[in-house]
């Protein structure tokens, strides 16, 4: 729907304008071939206003040939055969118009002044309709730039919002207090390994806040991070939880987005280790590959597990986060194969800087 | 000396299987008389065993605690024990005698033991006489406790003798009333609940389960078509063949659902 059909009050205004112009396109005929003003006016304005609504028709047209930067030439011939055939509709009209007052006001004019009125009509209905098109591109170019500047901050705001979500997420109460009854456990039984355990519990939350403060982190400080967390996890799970790593020299010195990695190893655990009787193993890939970085998250499934609650907001917020983070070359996908889960993380495999730590 | 107790510990974790039979370890009488790591063999031990308390954990491999719960019959004393505080209340409601939130302490756990002494003693001394005890909540209010307000089950769980059997809900063909039992067909094969088919179906998404008969619940998937025998007289024919009778008021709750 074109956007003034929607505003009675603009094409008011648009309507006068037009009639404006009848009266211009009125004098003009007049000049021409001599007549009464009734006579030029009530032929010209009326279809002065007509044809103003016959070029809004341009919008259609100029948005299914969009003004691209390379081949401009394309569109401009376009609009300039639609203005030909335009005019030609306002032209045929006109024809109609004329016959239709010719009684009682245009009977004093010889067939020839009528033709000439047309060819008029004609010459001037082409810069016309390629004024309206002009007008629309403009339209539609204010329309995009404004449309982009909402999307970049929409964007911005995503991101911030994902980071929020996932420094949030980071500090799971229940992963806190699941560690905390594992110390309280070891106290008794194993105090040198209860020392360990809040040694590993502080030095992961530490690392969280420190990683979690920057924009980017290269995918080895990000494992390392991991790591932290299974060591954690492995005292609670005992043998249930083993874990196999795969990952290139060339892939941990990639960027990625901090805090990516774990809560999808959490998920791991939470929906897969958790679930089974006798545990299983967290596969952890990393490669690079023809520019872009692939990193995989594999857990086990008990078959007997409902369906995987509460894990589609986890994956979306870091879906959502991985996209900001890398754009178009970015993007998760995850499923089940046979009984064991799986989430790949595809993005642009850039050198991550130093860390001034 | 207080009266012995007989404890069940069931958690998947072995370091907070581990902390509990330390701290009971200090309590006389108290006797940890099995450790089970998942649901399956909780049920299994607690069956065998008839301890007077069970401390469960909620979030294991197989069954959830209140899925566990579900499966007992009679049901021992129960103290749950997680890092969750959002089961308390459906703890409460399955009359559980204590919530213990980990991590917790001695005291804590001293605490919810004297509650479980003083729930075994009334029952015992209530037994012979008769007043009226509270009744406990059946099977079905376990089942909607342990989902949780608003949801439908997922998965329907069963025990045959010392086995249990988990039927996620979308596997289920059909549900037929047979006395007090309700048999859950499902992939060719019948398993009998101790439940009321109006319950067992309403713990089911009503989207998918249909009442088709006094008798019977259909999943609408399964359903091939309806055919028409003589006047009111249909019968639902399954994907696999099979024929479930519809009534009257069967046929309006499918025309309703499948539009």
């Amino acid at each position: 729907m074109h956007p003034l059909l929607a505003r009675p009050a603009r094409l008011l205004l648009m309507a006068a304008t037009a009639a404006l112009f009848g009266v211009a396109l009125a004098w003009v005929l007049k000049l021409l071939n001599p007549r009464p003003w009734s006579a030029a006016l009530a032929f010209a304005v009326p279809l002065m206003v007509i044809y103003s609504f016959i070029v809004l028709s341009a919008w259609w047209m100029c948005r299914r040939q969009p003004m691209t930067g390379t081949a401009s030439w394309r569109p401009l011939t376009a609009q300039v055969s639609v203005a030909l055939q335009t005019s030609a509709v306002w032209v045929a009209i006109g024809t109609f118009w004329s016959v239709a007052i010719d009684k009682w006001l245009y009977a004093e004019l010889s067939r020839s002044a009528i033709f000439a009125d047309l060819a008029v009509l004609y010459v001037a209905g082409i810069p016309i309709y390629l004024m309206s098109a002009g007008a629309h591109y403009l339209y539609l170019a204010f329309e995009a730039s404004h449309e982009a500047e909402r999307r970049v901050l929409e964007t911005e705001v995503t991101a911030r919002e994902a980071e929020l979500r996932a420094l949030r997420a980071q500090l799971n109460p229940h992963f806190l207090f699941n560690s905390l009854n594992s110390i309280n456990a070891l106290v008794g039984s194993d105090p040198e390994a209860a020392r360990r355990m809040c040694e590993g519990l502080g030095d992961f939350l530490r690392r969280t806040l420190a990683l979690g403060s920057r924009d980017a982190v290269s995918l080895g400080e990000e494992l390392g991070l991991v790591e932290r967390y299974l060591g954690i996890e492995q005292v609670r799970f005992g043998e249930r939880l083993r874990v196999e790593r795969a990952v290139d020299p060339e892939a941990a010195s990639c960027r990625v987005p901090p805090l990516l990695l774990q809560p999808l190893v959490e998920n791991a655990i939470k929906h897969g280790i958790q679930d089974c009787v006798d545990g299983g193993t967290i596969r952890i890939e990393a490669r690079c590959e023809a520019g872009l970085l692939r990193v995989v998250v594999e857990n086990p499934v008990d078959e007997d597990a409902p369906s995987r609650r509460g894990e589609g907001v986890g994956l979306e917020n870091v879906r959502r986060r991985l996209e900001v983070f890398g754009a178009r070359d970015a993007h998760l996908s995850s499923g089940k194969r046979g009984n064991r889960f799986r989430v790949t993380l595809t993005l642009p495999a850039l050198a991550a800087e130093v860390a001034h730590a | 000396m207080p009266e012995p107790l007989r404890v069940v510990l069931v958690d998947d974790e072995a370091p907070a299987r581990a902390l509990l039979r330390e701290y009971l370890g200090a309590h006389d009488g108290a006797e940890v008389v099995a450790e089970c790591a998942n649901g399956f063999d909780a049920v299994k031990r607690i069956s065998e065993l008839q301890p007077d308390l069970v401390i469960l954990d909620v979030q294991m491999p197989k069954l959830d605690g209140f899925e566990v719960l579900e499966l007992l019959e009679p049901r021992p004393a129960v103290i749950f024990c997680t890092a969750y505080d959002e089961y308390a209340l459906q703890a409460f409601e399955v009359h559980a005698v204590d919530y213990l939130l980990k991590p917790f302490g001695r005291e804590r756990l001293a605490d919810a033991l004297d509650r479980a002494r003083e729930r075994l003693a009334m029952k015992s001394k209530r037994a012979p006489a008769d007043t009226p005890q509270p009744p406990a909540p059946s099977g079905a209010a376990l089942a909607r406790t342990a989902r949780g307000p608003g949801k439908h089950a997922e998965r329907i769980v069963v025990r045959d003798g010392a086995q249990v059997h988990v039927l996620p809900a979308d596997h289920v063909d059909y549900l037929e009333a047979q006395d007090d039992y309700v048999a859950i067909h499902s992939g060719g094969k019948a398993h009998l609940k101790h439940q009321t088919l109006s319950e067992l179906a309403e713990s089911l998404d009503p989207d998918r389960f249909v009442r088709v008969h006094r008798s019977f619940v259909a999943n609408v998937e399964r359903i091939a078509r309806i055919e028409l025998l003589a006047k009111d007289q249909r019968v639902a024919v399954l994907h696999d063949g099979r024929q479930l009778p519809v009534s009257r008021s069967g046929h309006e709750r499918l025309k309703e659902l499948l539009g």
